[in-house]
């Protein structure tokens, strides 16, 4: 049976079936470990916000005697945990908090994605997957990669659906967006959840910036990404399931000068 | 969960051989599984962020990957306890073997070896050959010096036994990233927190 479908396997399937196998060769963690560091990283980045505000909130007269002898107790003593607040307080922190300090915490966010994404990009080329080629790569070619593996080798899945006006502005829409499966939302969701929610898609968005800024999409501003989650009209409209996961990308890129 | 149960009361020869085949087990068939290189990228975008934050006051950053770590190993235990069914540990030693053999197996597919007893049985240490946090990762010369950059994994235990009635000290001896010979993970029990019991009952 094996030497009757072998014919029909052109070469470039057999490419991609190694290519597969090599994957799944690779080492593995643990898939819960890394949707919790994923989302852990938002209460951190909440936390480090908290502790950079109180450092410039007027500590200048610090070199007293009384400082001193804190600092020597801090290095002394082992106790890591000294002020530590868990992560549901530092949530609703973020909640309570105004525009500014939560733009601060998105963006400290968004720039771990870029980070990720910048690096993420090499491993998926130098991994040698035959179905990339990107010698004559138009921008189109390039998002598609971001929906198809990159998506995939973050969440397990593809975008859902990608749309764009061939002038540089792309829709990218995840019907079940992972890092928020586990959350419990309704339908309709309050100002307070939509808020909450909002610091978890600023990863991804970073991701994207990072993926194209390593192809070249390098001036500042150049690419600008936002997400949303949608609502229930709006994936209605585009024919899927209406569903309080779905997230919404939205990629805009400027052409070079 | 009767397999593992019937293997943990047995003798213990039988039960160390059982543990491993036990978790071998669950990591196989009952794990949805990442690229553990994608893994190590992303932490090590967390870490880097960090330290650009901090201003590379590394003291800092150890601190809140700590502090990350504890908030991950409140809510990694659910899962854990979840996922192997397993029953409470009479004895450090036998902690210390579900550690290396079921959860570092489980979350991080390694098994790391322990030793280094204190005397009176109330410290051991984890040695890392493969620490999947810092494959390819090679720490600056300022770095080097002070950031424990998988300060995260004494977080995570540390949160996770406390919610197992263990209060423990957990910190790195030394990594490889330093220059060490070893990465040496040390878990010191302080005590066993007690059962509460509800005021005005017996």
């Amino acid at each position: 049976m094996d030497a009757s479908q072998r014919p029909e396997m052109t070469e470039h399937q057999k490419q991609q079936l190694q290519f597969q196998l090599f994957q799944d060769s690779l080492p593995k963690v643990n898939e819960i470990v890394y949707r919790m560091l994923l989302n852990e990283a938002i209460p951190m980045a909440v936390n480090v916000q908290d502790r950079l505000s109180e450092e410039s909130g007027g500590h200048e007269d610090n070199e007293t005697e009384q400082g001193l002898e804190q600092d020597l107790d801090a290095k002394l003593t082992f106790d890591p945990l000294k002020d530590h607040v868990p992560s549901h307080k530092l949530l609703q922190k973020y909640l309570t908090a105004d525009e500014e300090y939560q733009n601060k915490v998105d963006e400290r966010l968004n720039n771990i994605g870029f980070l990720l994404g910048q690096k993420l990009s090499q491993l998926l080329i130098f991994s040698n997957n035959p179905s990339l080629n990107f010698r004559d790569m138009d921008l189109l070619a390039v998002m598609k990669f971001v929906c198809r593996d990159v998506w995939r080798q973050l969440f397990g899945k593809q975008i859902d659906n990608l749309k764009t006006n061939h002038r540089g502005t792309f829709y990218l829409l995840d019907n079940n967006y992972k890092p928020v499966e586990s959350f419990a939302l309704d339908e309709d969701m309050s100002q307070e959840e939509q808020t909450l929610i909002e610091p978890y898609l600023e990863i991804p968005c970073g991701v994207i910036r990072g993926v194209l800024d390593s192809l070249g999409f390098q001036e500042k501003g150049q690419v600008i990404c936002t997400a949303s989650i949608t609502s229930d009209r709006e994936s209605q409209k585009t024919g899927s399931s209406a569903s309080s996961r779905a997230v919404l990308f939205n990629v805009q890129i400027n052409p070079d000068r | 969960m009767s397999a593992s149960m019937s293997g943990n009361t047995a003798s213990s020869s039988s039960s160390k051989k059982s543990l491993k085949a036990f978790s071998d087990d669950i990591w196989k068939n009952k794990t949805a599984k990442i690229n553990a290189e994608l893994f190590t990228l992303t932490y090590g975008s967390i870490v880097s962020q960090l330290c650009t934050d901090y201003e590379r006051d590394f003291a800092k950053v150890n601190k809140q990957l700590y502090s990350m770590g504890y908030n991950i190993g409140v809510r990694l235990i659910e899962d854990f306890l979840a996922r192997t069914a397993l029953p409470r540990c009479d004895s450090l030693a036998k902690t210390s073997e579900v550690i290396s053999k079921c959860a570092f197996k489980i979350f991080l597919n390694v098994t790391p070896q322990i030793g280094n007893w204190s005397s009176n049985k109330d410290s051991f240490s984890i040695f890392l050959d493969e620490n999947p946090l810092s494959e390819f990762v090679e720490l600056p010369m300022d770095a080097a010096r002070e950031l424990w950059y998988s300060n995260i994994l004494c977080g995570v235990l540390k949160g996770a036994l406390e919610m197992v009635q263990m209060d423990c000290d957990v910190y790195f001896a030394s990594d490889v990233l330093k220059g060490d010979q070893t990465t040496e993970l040390r878990v010191k029990l302080n005590k066993i927190l007690k059962d509460e019991i509800p005021a005005g009952e017996d």
